[in-house]
């Protein structure tokens, strides 16, 4: 088994692009977990001096309309989009497998029923259900977090029947089943490990996804309110001053661009590093 | 047969309707507070028997599945009730605003289309050269690029180098094409590219996997030339699932309009949307979302059965 990993992380550094993304996500993770030591400012501090000021020396990313620093506010804007996103994708990631698991495992009315509703929720555009969540319920860390989970719940449920079902069918299961072993102890001991890596692309490719659905919300002002910064927050202030100051929209709009296409690379990488069908 | 899977397929989405209607119906009374509350707001200058008298008009005193029934009887009808801001009809609002978004939707699909099939196809032809590696690298920023943030570079760059170009001030299709051309430009664009991003990959993907397949490998061992090959025989092939991508990007690009409406003031669905969220505006919300949501999967059937249409292969089950 060891060497069996071993060789799937070199197989997953073979492409030097995938080296590259988890350095560039690692280093914004680091700045999530420790914004105070990377941020030049206070994040909501006004400087006097400088008010909508392009790129200089003492703001490399120039301030927004309240003298702020964008660059603070960016590193406290990754931290907090960070975090929903992360959290988000948990929740769906934990509602959604137990859902689908079931379903496939199950099967017949129990599966018809958890599918059905997975469908109809599954319809919805992710972002216009999660605005029609905030709507009804208000826009709040907690909120954020509960709406895009429930929003990328479908997903997971969906990929996790299937794998379920696949996973079903083998030898092991069946005999497992058939040794008198309880259902929980199936489920937890030989169907959870079988589909784990599944889980982890999954999660990987909705990760991104995430962050983009938490960053438009912010865009259109139904994120965290201000003035605490999330980056999709920091583009939607920003682009009213699109024509007379672009760096204050530009430059956190560019950061989630960077950080998602880490991510997205990351997620290919793994993809093809677990799915035995493209390994060679 | 093509006739009972046309049927066995309009049937298998009447679950999901109810479901959905159920779920949008639903939601509005797990808010804290209930409807009449919402709709009052802070300014409450209603008597007792007043606020008894919307509670009975609003059909809140009657069970709920009976208050559900009634709903999704005016909801099929088209009776989405009246927006608490302007007393106007909500239908009356969708469909005032339905030919924007429809029309960016449109537009979109059909440039990403243009741009993720051909740079697809060309990259799974050209597998591991200098191109394909360009092309591979330039599919994965498109998907990962906000389109807000795109859409704030073509305002910037546009505004900035063609100073006459009309980026902004709506004009209906029929009215002045060529405004309203203009207009609509940039805003499909900043749309499909996630989505053409999507059908690059897709292109690519699907185009791999028939050039590796037995007839390919054997009209090219006939000695037909590589071209006739990829044209004739791969490609129909390839693009069996890169409409069912197409199909199921439906979906993003109606969430996507919301962004870009309110970025490029595009006076369509989205914006109605948000406006309505903003504004509070709760049966405004409740008939566009669910609107949208019947929308989606009619079109999911709609393109299920194009699909089959094209692949003889798929049968019903």
């Amino acid at each position: 088994m060891k060497g069996e990993t071993r060789k799937l992380v070199k197989k997953f550094f073979h492409n030097p692009l995938n080296a590259i993304s988890l350095c560039v996500l690692g280093l914004f993770v680091i700045v999530a977990l420790f914004p105070g030591l990377v941020a030049p400012y206070d994040p909501l501090k006004m400087d006097g001096e400088y008010f909508m000021s392009s790129p200089v020396g003492a703001h490399w990313f120039g301030t927004d309309q309240f003298g702020r620093d964008i660059l603070s506010r960016i590193v406290f804007g990754v931290q907090n989009s960070m975090m929903i996103a992360v959290l988000a994708v948990l929740l769906a990631a934990a509602l959604g497998t137990f859902l689908g698991v079931i379903a496939g495992y199950f099967g017949k009315i129990v599966d018809g029923v958890i599918m059905r509703v997975v469908d109809a929720m599954f319809a919805f555009p992710a972002l216009i259900l999660a605005l029609f969540i905030i709507a009804l319920f208000g826009a709040s860390v907690p909120n954020l977090v509960v709406a895009i989970g429930i929003v990328y719940t479908p997903i997971f449920a969906r990929t996790m029947r299937g794998s379920t079902i696949s996973v079903k069918q083998n030898l092991y299961v069946v005999s497992a089943k058939a040794l008198g072993k309880s259902h929980l102890g199936v489920i937890f001991r030989e169907i959870l490990p079988n589909i784990s890596s599944i889980l982890i692309v999954t999660f990987t490719t909705n990760f991104s996804t995430a962050l983009l659905s938490e960053a438009s919300l912010g865009f259109l002002g139904l994120g965290v309110p201000p003035p605490t910064p999330t980056l999709g927050g920091l583009v939607g202030e920003g682009s009213r001053f699109l024509l007379a100051a672009p760096w204050i929209a530009l430059f956190p709009g560019g950061i989630i661009a960077l950080i998602v296409l880490s991510i997205n690379i990351i997620g290919d990488g793994l993809r093809d590093t677990l799915d035995p069908r493209t390994g060679k | 047969m093509k006739l009972s899977f046309i049927l066995g397929r309009l049937l298998s989405a009447i679950p999901t309707l109810l479901i959905l209607t159920f779920l949008v119906f639903i939601a509005l009374h797990l808010v804290p507070g209930d409807v009449v509350d919402i709709m009052l707001g802070t300014q409450n200058f209603l008597s007792e028997e007043q606020v008894q008298q919307l509670y009975s008009r609003l059909g809140l005193d009657k069970p709920l599945m009976v208050q559900y029934g009634l709903w999704l009887k005016n909801f099929f009808t088209f009776n989405l009730g009246t927006s608490l801001r302007t007393g106007e009809p909500v239908a009356k609002m969708i469909v005032e605003k339905f030919p924007v978004t429809f029309e960016l939707a449109l537009f979109s699909i059909v440039f990403s289309m243009l741009l993720g099939v051909p740079l697809g196809i060309f990259s799974a032809v050209k597998r591991n050269s200098k191109p394909d590696y360009v092309i591979r690298v330039l599919g994965l920023v498109g998907l990962s690029a906000p389109a807000f943030w795109i859409g704030a570079i073509f305002i910037v760059l546009v505004s900035g180098a063609f100073v006459n170009f009309t980026l902004f001030g709506f004009v209906p299709l029929f009215k002045n094409p060529g405004v309203n051309l203009q207009v609509m430009l940039f805003p499909s664009i900043t749309l499909g590219m996630m989505v053409a991003a999507q059908i690059m990959r897709m292109s690519r993907n699907s185009m791999l996997d028939v050039l590796s397949q037995e007839y390919v490998r054997v009209a090219r061992a006939k000695g037909l030339p590589a071209k006739k090959v990829i044209l004739k025989h791969a490609l129909r092939n390839a693009l069996v699932p890169v409409v069912t991508t197409a199909g199921i990007q439906l979906g993003y690009l109606m969430g996507g309009t919301i962004v870009i409406e309110n970025m490029f003031a595009l006076p369509g669905m989205g914006r109605l949307l948000l406006q309505a969220v903003n504004q509070r505006d709760y049966p405004v919300v409740q008939g566009v979302v669910a609107f949208i949501g019947v929308l989606i999967v009619l079109l999911n059937i709609l393109v299920d059965i194009l699909y089959s249409l094209i692949d003889p292969r798929i049968e019903l089950g």
